[in-house]
């Protein structure tokens, strides 16, 4: 019993200095974690190109309709409850306005004739693809 | 107290590297470019920078345009003797000098067409030009659409015997003995281009690659994590997200499918691939997919088995090596290779 005493005292010290520590490492570790907040992928979008170059990119989150003019050519495109669609072209023949809504990592929509193509790309999730044919 | 703050460090340094360790080395990259073999090409490939990155892709993309302008039948380009050179000779005396490139891949071609059994033809564009041409009017002009004459392709037909296309491999000439005989190598040429990049990546050391070139998918190596990277088959009737998922590794996958480029005549459609012996686009399948390392010889397959019926097709797939194929006929009948289950993901 006499014996507790001493380190008793002693741990009153050791006691501050552990809190310290800790509370160092948290302020470390929430710097890294708004550290790595900020710095994230971005999160999963829609490409849209035209002729290969970037026209634009949006959210698959955000509901909204772009519409892709180029000349005369039109595409419209509706981005909805995370999937997109081509809902109206000015192609001759139609096959991109055929083509199922896409919501897949890597799952293409393409107007051969107007030379537009709708990418969708993820933040690779497991069981995502990487192409699709 | 010293010992304190470096075990202090120590432990803020743990965590952070443990924390920061989580990010992969390699990042993953895509590039597109329009109009390649008159399709969308899709290069995907984990780099450790972007522009080590860019400066592949550039010369991926400048691979392909080299080979597209060689091997396209509609175009010709400033300086350059390509196969619309060699159709526009009307003359079946006169040898045409030409690119190595171009000899290697007629020459590829006849050994496709032994292979096939005469169903992969380069030799056949005077039937599939009447098609093609049809096929852009139909669409231009949907209300005017019209199937081509019988008589019309009948005719054609007469001009597309292979031994028209004479190769001299030594003196890098071609020449095509029928006047009336034309070149297209629609079938082929793409994943032969396809197959000439991927062995370009692999010269230069690459190992995580995926080419997506109209359909033609060619894995170079895994993802950057050494996972092989995943094909999904695209449902044409729109119920599954994906028909089955395949792992790739080192692979071809190339599908030819009646839903990829069709027109309409009077509410009916008419697809892109013809059967050489009715001369209209076969019927019976709605997609074929070969699995192989050699994505030319999985193009001209997979346009070969799509025009054979389940069972030829599959005596076919049977009896090469190191090839898998997956048939979906109109019906809606699935059937497999014996070998191909073992790429396919479980759910």
């Amino acid at each position: 019993m006499e014996k507790n005493n001493a380190p008793t005292v002693f741990g009153g010290r050791k006691l501050k200095n552990d809190l310290i520590f800790i509370i160092a490492l948290i302020v470390i570790l929430v710097c890294v974690g708004l550290g790595v907040y900020f710095f994230r992928k971005p999160g999963d979008t829609v490409k849209v190109l035209v002729d290969g170059k970037l026209y634009g990119t949006y959210s698959l989150k955000e509901e909204r309709e772009v519409e892709i003019k180029i000349g005369d050519n039109l595409n419209i495109l509706v981005i909805k409850d995370g999937t997109v669609d081509m809902i109206n072209a000015s192609c001759r023949d139609g096959i991109c306005v055929k083509h199922r809504p896409i919501s897949k990592n890597g799952e293409t929509i393409t107007c051969l004739p107007n030379k537009v193509s709708v990418v969708v790309e993820k933040t690779s999730e497991k069981g995502d693809v990487d192409t699709t044919v | 107290m010293k010992k304190r703050i470096l075990c202090f460090l120590l432990s803020a340094i743990t965590l952070c590297s443990l924390l920061t360790g989580c990010q992969p080395r390699l990042k993953k990259f895509s590039a597109y470019e329009f109009g390649l073999f008159d399709t969308i090409g899709a290069i995907t490939g984990y780099e450790e920078s972007e522009e080590e990155f860019n400066k592949v892709k550039t010369e991926i993309f400048n691979i392909l345009r080299e080979y597209h302008q060689l091997f396209d039948i509609y175009a010709v380009y400033p300086e350059k003797t390509n196969l619309c050179t060699i159709n526009n000779v009307k003359n079946g005396e006169v040898a045409t000098t030409v690119d190595k490139k171009i000899v290697d891949m007629l020459s590829f071609s006849k050994d496709a067409y032994t292979l096939t059994n005469g169903r992969v033809n380069v030799c056949m564009g005077s039937v599939l030009s009447i098609w093609h041409d049809y096929r852009e009017e139909g669409s231009d002009e949907p209300w005017n659409a019209k199937l081509p004459p019988m008589d019309d392709l009948v005719k054609a037909n007469e001009h597309t015997s292979i031994e028209n296309l004479v190769i001299d491999k030594e003196n890098l000439t071609v020449k095509i003995t029928d006047p009336n005989c034309r070149l297209d190598v629609g079938a082929i040429a793409k994943g032969y281009a396809v197959e000439r990049v991927a062995e370009y990546l692999e010269s230069i050391g690459k190992t995580n690659y995926l080419l997506n070139i109209g359909g033609n998918v060619r894995a170079i190596g895994t993802k950057g994590d050494g996972t092989p990277w995943l094909a999904g088959l695209e449902d044409p009737s729109g119920e599954k997200d994906f028909l089955d998922i395949l792992e790739l590794k080192d692979l071809s996958l190339v599908t030819s499918g009646s839903y990829q480029r069709y027109y309409y005549v009077d509410g009916k459609t008419y697809h892109h691939i013809i059967d050489k012996d009715t001369l209209m686009p076969s019927t019976g399948l709605t997609a074929v997919s070969v699995l192989t390392k050699d994505s030319g010889l999985g193009d001209a397959l997979s346009t070969s088995l799509f025009c054979m019926s389940v069972e030829d097709g599959l005596a076919l797939v049977e009896s090469l090596e190191g090839v898998e194929a997956r048939w979906l006929t109109e019906s809606g009948e699935t059937f497999y290779s014996t070998g191909f289950s073992q790429y396919i993901v479980k759910e």
